[in-house]
C-alpha cells in the first residue's frame, strides 16, 4: 500500500492539531497519510486528560508569544520548539494499541538510525537513546481509524521548558527539573547537527522502510484543508476546545 | 474542605505509570461531582466522561464496581480502576 507524504513546515498549534484530525476524518476516503510539521511559534500542546490550569503557566506562555492547544490524544504536556513532529493516519487501524505503537515508533526508530543513532523503545510510549527520552507519541482511535502524532527532539532547554509548565508539587520543582534534564536527550546533545527539512525527509524514509508502505508526495486536498481551518477556529483555536478539562 | 450544607472538596495525586489526578466533592460518602485528569491514555476516550457522570451521586463504597464495568472492554495505560478507586478514596480522606 502506497502511503501519502506531506513536510507541512511550521504552523500554529491550532492549524497543526486540526489538519491532523481533518486527515484522520477523511482518511477513509483519501486514504493513509504520513505528514511532518513544526510548530511556529513555539507552542505547548496538553493531552486530552488533562486540564490545561493545572499544567501550563498560561500567563506566562503568552508573555512568551507561545501558543497553547489541547490534543485529540492522551498523555502529557510537550513544550514544541526544536523538534521534528510527525503525524500518521492509517486505515484500518493494525491490530491492538501498543502493538500499533510500536509498529509506528519503528518508523523513528530506522530513521534514526540513518544518523548513526541506536534507539529503543521505552515504557509505553517513547524513545530512548543511551536510556534517556529522544521521541513521545501519543495515538488515537476515532472515524474507524488509527491517528499517531510524535516528536524527535533536535534540541531541549528543560529551564526554558519549566517556566512554561507548571509541576504537579510545587516544593518538588527543583527535583523534578534535575530529574528531566537527566532523563531526556537530543540530537544536539549527541552532537547531530541536522537541519529541520533534513531531519523529516531521514524520518520519512525511516518510516517507509519499517512500514514496507511506499511514499509519495502531494498536496493536501482542498476538502481536507477546509474542514482544517473550520476545526482550527471552531475546535482548537477554542476555548471550549482547550479549557474543557 | 468542608464549603456549605456539608458539602466538602478533596484533591489527589497518584503515579502509577502515568499521573492520575482526582478532584471531588462529596456529601458524607457521596460523590456529588468528580474530575479524573492526568496523562494516562484511555481508548475510547469518551471513557473518562461516562466515569465521572456514572460516578456523580454514587457512594464510594461502589467506585470500584462502576469504573469495571465502564472500563470493560476498553485499553488503558497508565489508569486502572483500582487506581480510580484508590484516588477517590485518598480525595475523599483529604476533603
Amino acid at each position: 500500500m502506497d502511503l501519502r507524504l506531506i513536510f507541512d513546515g511550521k504552523n500554529r498549534a491550532h492549524w497543526n492539531m486540526a489538519l491532523d484530525e481533518s486527515l484522520l476524518i477523511h482518511l477513509r476516503d483519501y486514504g493513509p497519510t504520513l505528514r511532518f510539521y513544526g510548530w511556529s511559534p513555539a507552542a505547548i500542546s496538553i493531552g486530552y486528560f488533562q486540564s490545561l490550569e493545572e499544567n501550563v503557566n498560561i500567563e506566562r506562555a503568552r508573555e512568551m508569544g507561545v501558543d497553547v492547544v489541547r490534543r485529540i490524544t492522551g498523555g502529557g504536556a510537550v513544550y514544541h520548539k526544536w523538534e521534528v513532529t510527525y503525524s500518521i493516519v492509517l486505515y484500518p487501524p493494525p491490530g491492538k494499541i501498543l502493538d500499533s505503537y510500536r509498529m509506528i515508533e519503528r518508523g523513528i526508530i530506522e530513521g534514526l538510525k540513518e544518523l548513526g543513532i541506536e534507539a529503543q523503545y521505552s515504557g509505553i510510549n517513547d524513545i530512548v537513546v543511551n536510556g534517556r527520552k529522544i521521541s513521545g507519541n501519543a495515538q488515537t482511535r476515532k472515524y474507524g481509524g488509527l491517528l499517531q502524532h510524535g516528536t524527535i527532539l533536535m534540541d531541549v532547554d528543560v529551564d526554558e521548558m519549566f517556566t512554561l509548565l507548571k509541576v504537579p508539587q510545587e516544593k518538588m520543582r527543583d527535583k523534578i527539573i534535575k530529574s528531566v534534564k537527566e532523563r531526556v536527550i537530543s540530537l544536539r546533545h549527541l552532537n547531530l547537527d541536522v537541519e529541520f527539512e533534513e531531519l523529516q525527509k531521514i524520518l520519512a524514509r525511516g518510516f517507509e522502510r519499517a512500514l514496507g508502505m511506499k511514499l509519495y508526495e502531494e498536496k493536501i486536498d482542498e476538502e481536507i484543508l477546509n474542514l482544517a481551518k473550520e476545526l482550527g477556529v471552531k475546535k482548537y483555536g477554542n476555548r471550549a476546545w482547550n479549557y474543557r478539562r | 474542605m468542608e464549603t456549605e450544607h456539608g458539602i466538602t472538596e478533596g484533591r489527589a495525586i497518584l503515579k502509577r505509570g502515568k499521573l492520575i489526578k482526582v478532584w471531588a466533592r462529596f456529601k458524607g460518602e457521596k460523590i456529588l461531582d468528580i474530575r479524573i485528569t492526568g496523562d494516562f491514555f484511555i481508548y475510547p476516550e469518551d471513557t473518562i466522561e461516562r466515569i465521572e457522570e456514572g460516578l456523580k451521586n454514587r457512594k464510594i463504597s461502589e467506585v470500584m464496581g462502576i469504573v469495571e464495568e465502564i472500563m470493560k472492554g476498553c485499553e488503558y495505560i497508565g489508569i486502572e480502576p483500582k487506581d480510580i478507586e484508590e484516588a477517590v478514596n485518598l480525595a475523599w480522606k483529604k476533603n
